[in-house]
């Protein structure tokens, strides 16, 4: 059974903080029943380990609490948690590569593919745009992907995903700028060569 | 809402959330509809925004509530775990330091006692940091913080494999006659043969003596109970004639799956000559000390195999070269450095070993 609160204003994510800082099990409960999804979702498109990236994000929410001395008081939170998540799959990964004797020492690879909104879309020539779009975002690299997905889905700033993916800002400013040029270039010599083949233009 | 009057590319709407939730859910709480309306050049610039977003759907299915709340228990379990953990790590230093207390204590009132009897013994109890402060031959410790056995080598060759919450103390190089090492807490130890320079491990009150042999030693200081087991070769202990008076010179001797207990209330040893009748015992025994390392006719891998489970190591090999590799060769006795250097012989010439830490590298062209 859920049990809500009523009259409760949902609380921002700063207060949250505090509160769990200064030893609020209800706010930790709280930011832990808002992002444990996203980062479960975050998670999976790294591994196809469910259970592994379960575990990695309850270890990464019960860090939280043990050092919740030790935290900085003004961070972002989701960000936070995103960077948290990614770092401790990182490990493990690594780990797991020693361990398997794979030789790819790669890092986490963002294997995540974005879907389509089909029930948004009524005329077929939209729907030719939007799935040619879609077919050249999954086909982006892992991280100018995961950049995108940071950007557009988490919301998060240039600076916050520099952090995160363990680059400066430049870099993180030129994932994204690349993967929307190619994007676009794609898009540009493809478009008119669609709509001279879709019927609904005639 | 003014902003929006700059927007000149597609990544300024899509990071605008009021746009996000007028393109999926039709909200428009912004007046989208109509402000797109206004100028005919936004509209296009809009509908390709559209597209963008309509491309770039991130499946949102709700956890059901119930696997939300299992994750949250299991979360909250994980954190009790762990503070457990380090709250035992509080209190064995609690425990260490109102020990060094009551040792001042006893010792001030021996050193009296020591000076009217002129310097009979005395019985103080010495812990770990006090017995590595009397070696000078500049020991090294290592800590093992983590949750998984660690494996150490030392420069003769023999190998600890210490326990978590257990430190062992030992010389860069063995200088002298003697082997020296300091343990407080767990290891097993699997000691090289050197008939001249027998090896002495000194866990609180009791001291070990071996020549070359495989045995386990717990000695953490705040338990009530010191133990050893031995697994192969023989194995000397006595008390530490430093420390104690009564057990003066008492040596016992153990022998292959025979075990001591020094119960340190009382400085009795209780030697039990059939480990598997003993309940504590049974319950201690460790993964190596189950393993077997004889081997008839194995393949390499899985030889590899049981010492990564033995040890807590990684071993990375070529395992097409090694594929169809077999080895039979009696391991037991032997320290882990050694146990890879009769591997590595038995393979043949062009193999050889390389150890960092718990990671393992054993290059090979196949074998013989």
């Amino acid at each position: 059974m859920k049990i809500k609160f009523k009259n409760s204003i949902p609380l921002d994510d700063s207060t949250l903080w505090s509160k769990l800082k200064a030893g609020d099990e209800k706010a930790f409960s709280l930011l832990f029943e808002k992002y444990y999804e996203q980062l479960l979702r975050y998670g999976n498109s790294f591994s196809s380990d469910t259970e592994k990236v379960q575990d990695c994000i309850q270890d990464v929410f019960a860090d939280v609490w043990l050092y919740k001395n030790t935290l900085n008081e003004n961070a972002i939170v989701k960000a936070y948690l995103l960077s948290s998540v990614r770092n401790r799959l990182a490990r493990i990964q690594e780990r797991d590569h020693i361990f398997r004797k794979t030789t790819s020492t790669d890092s986490l690879d963002f294997l995540f593919d974005f879907s389509i909104e089909h029930q948004l879309i009524i005329d077929e020539s939209t729907a030719d745009k939007v799935n040619l779009l879609n077919k050249n975002i999954n086909l982006l690299p892992s991280r100018q992907k995961e950049a995108l997905y940071l950007r557009y889905h988490q919301g998060l700033s240039v600076e916050q995903i520099a952090d995160l993916l363990d680059v400066n800002y430049q870099s993180a400013n030129n994932l994204l700028h690349r993967a929307l040029l190619h994007l676009r270039k794609e898009w540009n010599s493809c478009i008119p060569l669609l709509l001279l083949l879709s019927p609904s233009v005639l | 809402m003014q902003k929006r009057n700059n927007y000149t590319e597609i990544e300024d709407f899509l990071i605008d959330e009021s746009f996000q939730s007028w393109v999926r859910t039709n909200t428009d709480n912004g007046n989208w509809e109509e402000w797109t309306l206004e100028n005919p050049k936004r509209a296009k610039l809009v509908e390709d925004a559209r597209i963008w977003i309509l491309a770039m759907k991130v499946p949102s299915d709700t956890l059901p509530a119930a696997t939300l709340q299992t994750a949250l228990i299991a979360t909250w379990n994980k954190i009790e775990q762990k503070e457990t953990l380090t709250k035992k790590e509080v209190k064995l230093w609690k425990y260490n330091w109102l020990k060094s207390v009551a040792a001042v204590l006893v010792f001030g009132l021996l050193a009296s006692w020591t000076y009217s009897h002129l310097f009979t013994a005395n019985n103080s109890t010495k812990i770990y940091n006090e017995l590595i402060d009397e070696n000078d031959e500049g020991l090294v410790e290592q800590t093992n913080n983590s949750n998984n056995p660690q494996i150490i080598t030392l420069s003769d060759g023999s190998s600890v494999l210490l326990q978590p919450n257990s430190k062992l103390s030992y010389p860069k190089i063995f200088v002298g006659n003697e082997r020296r090492v300091y343990l407080s807490g767990e290891g097993f130890f699997e000691i090289s043969k050197n008939p001249k320079k027998p090896f002495l491990v000194y866990a609180n009150e009791i001291v070990t003596k071996v020549v070359g042999t495989s045995f386990r030693i717990s000695a953490f200081s705040n338990e009530p109970n010191v133990e050893v087991v031995v697994r192969t070769g023989k194995v000397k202990v006595q008390s530490n004639e430093k420390l104690s008076n009564s057990n003066k010179n008492k040596e016992i001797i153990l022998l292959p799956n025979e075990a001591l207990r020094f119960t340190r209330q009382n400085s009795t040893f209780n030697k039990i000559t059939d480990i598997t009748k003993d309940a504590t015992l049974v319950h201690s025994i460790r993964t190596i000390e189950q393993l077997s390392f004889d081997f008839t006719d194995i393949p390499v891998s899985q030889i590899f195999k049981t010492i990564e489970q033995a040890y807590v190591v990684n071993i990375e090999f070529p395992k097409d070269k090694l594929k169809d590799c077999h080895l039979t060769s009696a391991l037991n006795d032997q320290p882990l450095p050694e146990k890879l250097k009769i591997i590595c012989k038995a393979l043949g010439n062009n193999t050889s070993y390389e150890m960092n830490g718990n990671q393992i590298i054993i290059t090979s062209d196949g074998c013989n």
